[in-house]
This record gives structure tokens, sequence and C-alpha cells, in this order.
């Protein structure tokens, strides 16, 4: 190759790179910006190790979906497969936002005003009978820190209500917009 | 300082100056001299490649430690200055006569992507990714070394691949138990494989021929399965016995200065040893003593057919010659002699060991001697 085509495909090559990244910036910052604002309980989770990199892992109450709330469960199936599912949140009185249905795949109507659905993933494997509870992710179980902060967080929250307020797109993806200790914000996340 | 190499580009870009070539001709036979050049690494380049790795390593740590002295805007804003000026850099650098520097350059640049990728994962507090994260490095990478015909980028989008391989298997994604064996390897080594004849890039065809060994060592030691071994096995014996009865034809398709059949016999023994360990199942029985007299005439075969031409593959066969001497007597003699016996029937092992090492070498050296 010779030298100008060379740098020319150097340049090239960086900015496709660049733009790819800043493709994914700037979709997240559009979730921050626009999606609608929900507020999640988080739930005490597992002691771990957090030394390899800080982060504290968190486990809302939507993670553990009581199959009662699906709707649309093909008849003789036991288990999950693994996909999607969308859960319909709604607001409680106690600001937290709860799940009310559930749909394996799409819900089949548009989501009240008020209410706000989210997209989640099921792994497969998980019982399907009536009085049990799976669990789903959604892509915001993961709150990453400075270093050094994660295990004090993570002990406070053991002990008393945190919540996360968490931003969902139209399409249902959902992004971590703050992390609340009771009603007293720790963490507000900028959009870039 | 104006080598060889140097002064044939110079000339190279001249005659295509001067319409005595055209533009294809002069870019292949730039490219000729590039590939032949980098055979003799220099010391000043290895140094370079060391300093572009660890540069590398320091960005992909400090982004981990998620420094908040640094808005995260203005870290995000850095790395992307630095894919930048590495990769431009580099081009610039490789015109001007320095290849090594260029493509150290290019290695940190490679290095900043992954990281970058791993700081916007960080920001919007990305879960489960990290598998997808690694593919789009190593994607991007690849991209990266085929846009500028780079082998250490194919070489390191091949690290990147087998580094996946290695970590999704180990749990390091949490996902060892949920999913199914990572099958998509194969398709990414043979991806990589074929990007590889485009960036002229022989260390990562043999690096993509080992980590396909290890694939298939870690698939059967997964599923536990008696096929998986023996597939490598028939595999690895089919390939030996097309590289050595049609070296030329074999050498024009694979291009591995002549190292196919090697690479074959590591597959055949990595294959046999994992047979031999499913069929003695801690007793010496039957098969075991079939698996192991295949494993010992296929070494026999390797070093009479190849082991002229090969001193590396004379090396490899007398590691698994040893192995096998090894084996047949951990399964054989374990239960009944103590610790005492095992060395002294490993001394006699050894000295067999180099008795038939030293007949062959001897044999070898004679002709290679006269003939040089």
């Amino acid at each position: 190759m010779t030298g100008r085509k060379l740098v020319v495909s150097a340049l090239v090559l960086a900015l496709l790179q660049i733009g790819f990244l800043g493709w994914i910036v700037a979709g997240r910052a559009a979730i921050l910006r626009n999606g609608q604002e929900v507020l999640l309980k988080v739930e005490p989770v597992d002691p771990r190790d957090l030394l390899r990199g800080d982060y504290i892992y968190l486990s809302y109450d939507i993670s553990r979906l009581p199959v009662s709330l699906i709707a649309n469960i093909p008849a003789g199936q036991t288990t999950s497969d693994d996909g999607p599912v969308t859960v319909r949140l709604g607001k409680d009185a106690d600001g937290y936002w709860r799940a009310k249905s559930a749909w394996l795949g799409k819900a089949p109507d548009a989501a009240a005003d008020g209410e706000v659905d989210i997209a989640g993933h099921l792994s497969s494997g998980w019982s399907l009978t009536a009085d049990t509870t799976l669990s789903a992710d959604y892509g915001i179980e993961r709150f990453y820190l400075p270093e050094g902060e994660g295990l004090a967080i993570e002990k406070d929250m053991r002990v008393r209500p945190f919540g996360v307020r968490v931003a969902v797109a139209k399409s249902g993806k959902a992004q971590i917009k703050a992390l609340m200790d009771g009603d007293t914000m720790l963490f507000e996340e900028p959009l870039y | 300082m104006a080598s060889y190499s140097t002064r044939v580009r110079q000339d190279i870009a001249r005659w295509a100056e001067n319409g005595l070539i055209d533009a294809a001709t002069a870019d292949a036979l730039a490219r000729d001299v590039e590939a032949n050049d980098r055979r003799s690494l220099s010391f000043g380049s290895i140094l370079a490649m060391m300093a572009a790795l660890l540069f590398g390593a320091a960005i992909l740590i400090f982004v981990a430690a998620n420094w908040e002295a640094i808005p995260r805007l203005a870290r995000v804003v850095s790395l992307f200055a630095v894919i930048l000026a590495g990769y431009v850099g580099g081009a610039v650098v490789k015109t001007r006569g320095h290849p090594a520097i260029g493509e150290a350059l290019w290695i940190v640049a490679a290095a900043a992507f992954g990281g970058a990728i791993a700081l916007v994962g960080q920001m919007y507090h990305l879960t489960g990714d990290e598998s997808s994260a690694v593919l789009t490095w190593c994607a991007g990478t690849a991209l990266a070394a085929v846009m500028l015909r780079s082998s250490p980028l194919t070489v390191a989008a091949v690290g990147i691949a087998v580094g996946w391989l290695v970590m999704t298997l180990l749990g390091g994604f949490r996902l060892f138990g949920q999913t199914d064996f990572p099958h998509l390897y194969v398709g990414m080594a043979v991806i990589l494989f074929l990007l590889s004849y485009c960036t002229l890039s022989r260390p990562a065809r043999h690096l993509i021929l080992l980590s396909l060994i290890l694939y298939a060592a870690l698939f059967a030691a997964d599923h536990d399965m008696l096929q998986v071994a023996v597939a490598l096995v028939v595999v690895s014996a089919v390939l030996f016995a097309a590289a050595v009865t049609a070296p030329g034809p074999v050498e024009r398709i694979v291009q591995l200065g002549g190292r196919l059949p090697l690479h074959a016999l590591i597959g055949f023994l990595t294959g046999m040893a994992m047979i031999q360990f499913t069929v003695a199942d801690g007793e010496a029985n039957a098969n075991f003593a079939i698996a192991s007299a295949v494993a010992l005439s296929g070494i026999a075969a390797a070093i009479v057919l190849a082991g002229r031409e090969s001193r590396g593959l004379r090396w490899i066969a007398y590691l698994g010659f040893a192995f096998e001497l090894v084996i047949v007597y951990l399964v054989t003699m374990q239960t009944m002699l103590g610790t005492a016996g095992f060395f002294l029937v490993a001394a006699v092992f050894l000295a067999v060991l180099a008795f038939v090492i030293v007949r062959i070498e001897k044999r070898w050296a004679a002709p290679a001697l006269q003939g040089g």
C-alpha cells in the first residue's frame, strides 16, 4: 500500500471506530434524555467480591417475576425458552414502580398513561408453573462506582431501602439514571 | 538506517512514479518486501511492540479504575484522540520508513478502542455485555488489520478471540452452565484465517491453528466426548498426510512456511492423549493399549515422514514420545510402585528417550551437513 493510501485508510478506520462508539454513546444518552422515568426498588444483594472491578450488583424487585403475571404462556409449556420478555410497570402509592403484567416476547398493546413497558430477557429453563417466580434481567443490574466505594454502599443497601431511577425508552430499553439512598441522591448520571 | 527493504521500497515508489510498473504491481511488490522484512524481527521492534502492549494495558486498567478526577466525557474524548492519533500517526510513521513503530502505534490505538468500549459500558452501567463487548473489540481490531494490512493487528485480533473463548469457558462472563459451548469460535477462527491472507500474517495463521487445537481439546474435555478427540486425531492425520505427500500445493494454500505438519502433529498428540485418558479410565485395558500403540506409531511415522525437513517437528515428536512414556507408566504401574519406583522408572525412561533422540539427531544431521 502506498503512503498516502495507507494514511487515508488509517483516517477512515479511526473515524469508523470513533463513529461506532459515538453512536452507542448517543443512543444511550438519548434514552437518558427522552426516556420515561421510573423509580425501582433495589433489593439487598448477595455479598460479592468487589476487588476485581468496582460495581455493585443490583437486584430489583422486578428481577423476580411471578409466573402468574405472565399473560401469554403457551399451553403445555412447562419451562421457559431463552428470549425476550416485556414487563408492564405501574406506579404504586409509595412512589416505586412495580410489575403489573408481563408477556413473553412483545406486549400485545401499547402501555396506557401512567404505565411503562420495560424490555427484559429471560434465560431458558425456568419453571412456568403458576405459583413459581422466575428471574428476568433488564441490562441494568450493574452500577459502576469510583474505585473503593463499592463495599460501603453495598453494606448500606442491606440495612435500608435503596432505589434506582431508570429511564425507559419507547422500545423498552432501560438505562440507569440515578442511585438513590431512600430520598437522597447518591449518584446522578450526566448524559455523557 | 536505510535497510535493504527501505531502499527497495523507495525504488518501488520511484518505478511506480515513472510508469515502469503499474500501481497494482507496486503494491504487491511493496507488500512482499514488507512481509519478508518482518521475518527478521529486530530487537527494537520487539521492544516497541512490548511498549505498545504495556501502554494498551495501562489504558484498559485506567478505564477500570473509574477515576473521578477526570470527567468521563474528557476520558471518552481522550480515548477517541488516542484512537485517531494512533491509527493515523502509525500510518504516517510507517510510510516514513519506521514500520515497527507504526505497527506499535496501531496496537495502542486498537487497545484504546477496546478501552473505549469498556468505558462506554461503565458510563451507562451496561450489564451482561462483556461477551459482546469483547467480540466487538475483536471485530474492530480485525477491521483495522484488514484496512491497514497489518500483521500485528491480525495477531492481536486472534489473541482477543482466544481470550474470548477462554473467558467464556472459565465463566468470566457468568455464562458457563447457562449457554452452550461457544462454537462461534470456529466461525471467528475461519474468518480470521481468511483475513490473515489479506494481511500477509503468517504468525496469525500459526496462532489460529494452535487455538483450534485448544478449542477441540476444551470441547472434548467439557463434553467428555471421545468423538471430538477422535475427530481431532483424524483431521490432524489427514492434514499431516496432505502436507507430506503434496508439500508444494498445500503450502501454496496454507502459506505456513512448511510448518503445517508441526501443527498436525500437535493436534494428533493432543487428541491421542485425550483418547488415552478417556479409555484408560484409571486402569490399563485393551483399548488403552491400542490407543497407546497408535500414538507411538504416529510419532514414529511423523519422524520418518517429515523429521528430516523440520527440526521443530522432531522436537515436538520427542516431547510427544516422552509424554507417551509417562502416560503409559502412570496408567499401567501407578497402583503398584511407590515413589522410589517412579524415580527409577523415570530414570530408565529418560535414558531411553535420550538414546533415541541422540540416534535420530545424529542420523539426520549427517545428510544435512552434506547437503548444506
